[in-house]
C-alpha cells in the first residue's frame, strides 16, 4: 500500500519526465515564436515545480484539499489532440446571449471558426495567446499577484512550463466591452486529458468590460483543466469578471486568478462553482492603488462525492482600498466544501475596508464544509471584519413554510433557491445574472432529479 | 369543525398538553386564555402539525378526520391555518413568490385552478387593502425588516389570501400598538364567516374587546379548566389567573 504523498511523487516524476521530453522535442515557443526569456522562465517554472512536487495537504495552503487523485492520474496533453469538429449548436448551448462577443476553446485550443470576434469595439482585442505580443507575453507570465510559499504555487509553475494556449483580451484606454464570454469546452478522451490554459485580462485606465468565463466538459470522462489568469485593472477601469465552473463530474479543475488594481479601479467577481470531482479554485487581488475596490461573491455547489476548493488571498498593499469577499456553500450528499480566505493589510495601508464571510449550507449529514479566514492586519486604522457559519436549513423555517401548504421538497428548494439567489442578486448586468442563473436552476433541477 | 379529546402531548420528553378536551364548532369564534406557559402555543403547533410535538395521547378530529398522522402542508391544504405567535424571518424569499406558491399549493389541492401572475396580484391587492398594508410587502423578503406589528399583520394577511376553513391565530395581538391592534381585528372581523372557525389563542382580554367570541376556554398548566361565554374574558381580566392555577394545582 502506497500513501498518497509517496503516489503523488511518482506522479510528479513522471509528469517531469514528460515535460522534459517535450522541451528536448520543440522547446517552448507561444505562437511560433521563441524568445530566449520566455524560455528560460519556462524552464525555470519547471525546475521549480520539480523540486517542490505537486502540493499535499502537508502544505498549509492545501491542508483541505488533497490532490493525489489528480496526481495519481495519466494525463495526456490535450492540446496535442487537433482541431476540434464541433458543431456550433453545442457552443450556442452554452453562449451566454445570442449575440455576445465570444471566444471559444476546444481542449485548451483557440478554435476561430466556433468563435464570434468580427464586431469587437473599438480600442478592444480578444485574441488567442499565440497571437499576444510580446508586453503581453511578459503580463501573462508576471508572478501571483499575492506571495505565497512556492510550494502553494506548484500548479501555476506547471502551467507556465507547459501552457501553450489561452486568450487575451485587451481593453485600451477609456473602452468598452459589454459583455465578452470566454468559453472553454473540454472533450474527454480515452485517455485523460490535461489542458494548461494561461489567460490574460487588460483593462486600461478608464475602460470597463464584463468577462464571463465558462468552463464545461463535453460528456463524461476525466480530464484536468489547469487555468491561470492574470488580470491588470489600471486607474479607474471597471472589469466585472464572472466565472461558471460546470465541468464533468468525472473532471478535475485547477484554476489560479491573479488580479492587480490600481487607483480608483473596480474589481467585481462572481464564481459559480459546481461542477468536476475535484476543484480548487484560487482567486488572489492585490490592492495596489488608493480607492481600488475588490467586491468578490461566489457560490459553491456540491454534491455526490465532489470535493470543491475557493481559496482567495486579498492584499491591501495601499491605503484607502476596499475589499469585500461574499461566498456561499451548498454541500449534499458526502461532498466537501472548502472555502480560505486571507485579507492581507499592509503597515501603511491605513483606512482599508476589508470583510470576509462565509456562510455554509449542510443538506446531508455527510457533507462537510472546511472554513478557514485568515487575517493579518498590520494597520491600525482600518475596518476589518470577517464571519463564517455552518448549519443546516432551519427547522422552523421549513415549517413556516410547510404550514402554509409547501411540501418539503418545495420548502427546501425555496430556502436554498434563496440563499443562492441573494448573491445572484449582486451580479451586474442582466445577460450575466440570468446565465448564472440559469447554471443554477439547471444543477437544482438535476438534484431533484430520482 | 375541531374536536380535540383527551389530548396529551410532549415535547422533549416533558408533557405539556395533560388532557385538553375542547369542542369547535363550524362558523363559531373560540377564545383560549392562559397564563405563560400554559401550553398555548403548544396547542397551536400540534393543530398545525410541527414535528417536535408528540401526540402521546388521545387525538384531533377535524371535520371528522384524525389528523395526528398529517404532514402540516396537507393540513394546509385541507384549510387549517396557523398564524404565529414569532413568525419567522426569510431572507431571499419574497412574500409574492412565497405567497403565491402557498396559495396556489392550496388551490391545486382543492381542485382550483391555479392563479396566474396577474391573478394572484389582484387577489393580492384586495386582500392587502384589507388590512391597510402597503403593495410594496409584495417584493419584500419575508417578515424581514418588519416591526413586530407588520409581522402580525401579514400573518393575517396571509390568512386572508388562504382562505382557511379553520385558523388558529396565536397571540395575534401581543406586541401590537392600540392602532395596530384596531386594523388586525378589522381584518379579523372581516375574515369571519359562516363556516369558517377561529381559535384565538390570546393571553390578555384586550383583543376580545375587538373580536368578540362565542366563548372562551381557559387552558392552565396543558389543560382547559374552565369555559364560559366571553364574560369569562372579562373575569379573567378583573381577577387575573391566580385563581385557576390554585385550582389547577390543587
Ligand atoms: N420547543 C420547545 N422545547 C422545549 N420546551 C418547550 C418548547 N415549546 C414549549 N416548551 C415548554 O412548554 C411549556 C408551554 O409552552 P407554550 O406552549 O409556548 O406556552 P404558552 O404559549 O402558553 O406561553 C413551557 O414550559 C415551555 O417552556
Ligand atoms: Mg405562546
Amino acid at each position: 500500500m502506497m500513501n498518497a504523498d509517496s503516489s503523488i511523487a511518482i506522479a510528479h516524476d513522471r509528469f517531469i519526465a514528460i515535460a522534459h521530453d517535450r522541451f528536448a522535442e520543440a522547446g517552448t515557443p507561444l505562437g511560433g515564436v521563441r524568445l530566449p526569456w520566455l524560455e528560460s522562465l519556462r524552464r525555470d517554472a519547471l525546475e521549480r515545480f520539480r523540486r517542490t512536487g505537486f502540493p499535499t495537504t502537508k502544505v498549509e495552503a492545501w491542508k483541505f484539499t488533497n490532490l493525489a487523485p489528480l496526481a495519481r492520474t495519466d494525463f495526456v496533453e490535450a492540446i496535442a489532440q487537433g482541431v476540434a469538429d464541433i458543431a456550433t449548436a453545442v457552443v450556442d448551448g452554452y453562449r451566454l446571449t445570442p449575440d455576445c462577443h465570444l471566444a471559444v476553446f476546444v481542449d485548451g485550443r483557440f478554435q476561430p471558426a466556433l468563435s464570434d470576434l468580427g464586431r469587437l469595439p473599438a480600442g478592444t482585442r480578444v485574441v488567442s495567446l499565440s497571437q499576444a505580443d510580446e508586453a503581453d507575453l511578459r503580463l501573462v507570465t508576471a508572478p501571483p499577484a499575492v506571495d505565497d510559499a512556492p510550494s502553494a504555487r506548484a500548479l501555476v509553475e506547471f502551467n507556465t512550463a507547459l501552457m501553450q494556449d489561452g486568450v487575451v483580451v485587451h481593453l485600451g484606454r477609456g473602452a468598452v466591452l459589454d459583455p465578452v464570454q470566454l468559453l472553454f469546452l473540454t472533450r474527454p478522451g480515452a485517455a485523460p486529458r490535461v489542458a494548461h490554459v494561461r489567460n490574460l485580462l487588460v483593462a486600461e485606465a478608464g475602460s470597463s468590460a464584463t468577462v464571463v468565463e465558462t468552463h464545461v466538459g463535453l460528456g463524461r470522462g476525466v480530464y484536468w483543466t489547469n487555468a491561470v489568469t492574470q488580470v491588470v485593472v489600471a486607474s479607474n477601469a471597471v472589469l466585472r469578471h464572472y466565472k461558471l465552473q460546470a465541468e464533468d463530474e468525472a473532471a478535475f479543475h485547477t484554476a489560479a486568478t491573479s488580479v492587480r488594481l490600481q487607483r480608483n479601479s473596480a474589481y467585481r467577481a462572481f464564481m459559480l462553482s459546481l461542477g468536476a470531482r475535484l476543484a480548487r479554485n484560487e482567486l488572489d487581488v492585490l490592492l495596489a492603488g488608493e480607492n481600488g475596490e475588490a467586491r468578490l461573491a461566489g457560490a459553491t455547489l456540491a454534491r455526490g462525492d465532489q470535493h470543491l476548493d475557493t481559496t482567495l488571498r486579498v492584499e491591501h498593499a495601499t491605503a484607502r482600498a476596499s475589499s469585500d469577499q461574499d461566498f456561499r456553500n451548498v454541500v449534499d450528499g458526502r461532498a466537501h466544501a472548502v472555502f480560505q480566505g486571507r485579507i492581507r493589510v499592509a503597515p501603511d495601508a491605513q483606512k482599508t475596508d476589508a470583510r470576509q464571510i462565509n456562510r455554509s449550507l449542510l443538506l446531508s449529514p455527510a457533507a462537510v464544509a472546511d472554513s478557514k479566514p485568515e487575517l493579518e492586519i498590520l494597520a491600525d486604522d482600518v475596518r476589518c471584519s470577517h464571519g463564517a457559519t455552518v448549519g443546516d436549513l432551519d427547522k422552523d423555517v421549513l415549517f413556516y413554510l410547510r404550514a402554509r401548504g409547501l411540501d418539503e421538497a418545495e420548502a427546501r428548494a425555496t430556502l436554498i433557491d434563496a440563499f443562492v439567489g441573494e448573491l445572484l442578486d449582486g451580479i451586474e448586468g442582466e445577460p450575466a445574472q440570468a446565465y448564472l442563473r440559469r447554471a443554477f436552476a439547471d444543477w437544482t433541477r438535476k438534484g431533484a432529479r430520482p | 369543525m375541531l374536536n380535540i379529546e383527551n389530548l396529551h402531548v410532549e415535547v422533549e420528553g416533558k408533557e405539556i398538553l395533560r388532557g385538553v378536551d375542547l369542542v369547535l364548532p363550524a362558523g363559531e369564534v373560540h377564545a383560549v386564555m392562559g397564563p405563560n406557559g400554559s401550553g398555548k402555543s403548544t396547542l397551536a403547533h400540534v393543530l398545525a402539525g410541527h414535528e417536535g410535538y408528540n401526540v402521546t395521547q388521545g387525538r384531533i378530529l377535524y371535520r371528522g378526520h384524525d389528523l395526528t398522522a398529517m404532514e402540516p402542508e396537507e393540513r394546509a391544504r385541507e384549510g387549517i391555518f396557523l398564524a404565529f405567535q414569532y413568525p419567522v424571518e426569510i431572507p431571499g424569499v419574497t412574500n409574492a413568490n412565497f405567497l403565491k406558491s402557498a396559495v396556489n399549493a392550496v388551490r391545486k389541492h382543492r381542485g382550483e385552478p391555479e392563479l396566474d401572475a396577474i391573478e394572484f396580484l389582484k387577489l393580492a391587492r384586495d386582500k392587502l387593502a384589507l388590512l391597510r398594508m402597503d403593495e410594496k410587502l409584495l417584493s419584500r423578503a419575508i417578515n424581514i425588516g418588519f416591526s413586530g406589528g407588520e409581522k402580525k399583520r401579514n400573518e393575517i394577511f396571509q390568512m386572508a389570501m388562504l382562505d382557511p376553513q379553520l385558523a388558529v391565530l396565536d397571540e395575534t395581538d401581543s406586541g401590537l400598538d392600540i392602532d395596530a391592534l384596531q386594523v388586525v381585528a378589522d381584518g379579523i372581523n372581516a375574515l369571519r364567516r359562516p363556516g369558517r372557525s377561529i381559535l384565538m389563542i390570546t393571553h390578555y382580554q384586550r383583543l376580545l374587546n375587538y373580536v368578540v367570541p362565542d366563548w372562551v376556554h381557559v387552558l392552565v398548566r396543558g389543560r382547559i379548566v374552565k369555559s364560559g361565554g366571553k364574560e369569562l374574558a372579562q373575569e379573567l381580566e378583573a381577577k387575573g389567573y391566580a385563581d385557576m392555577i390554585k385550582a389547577a394545582a390543587a
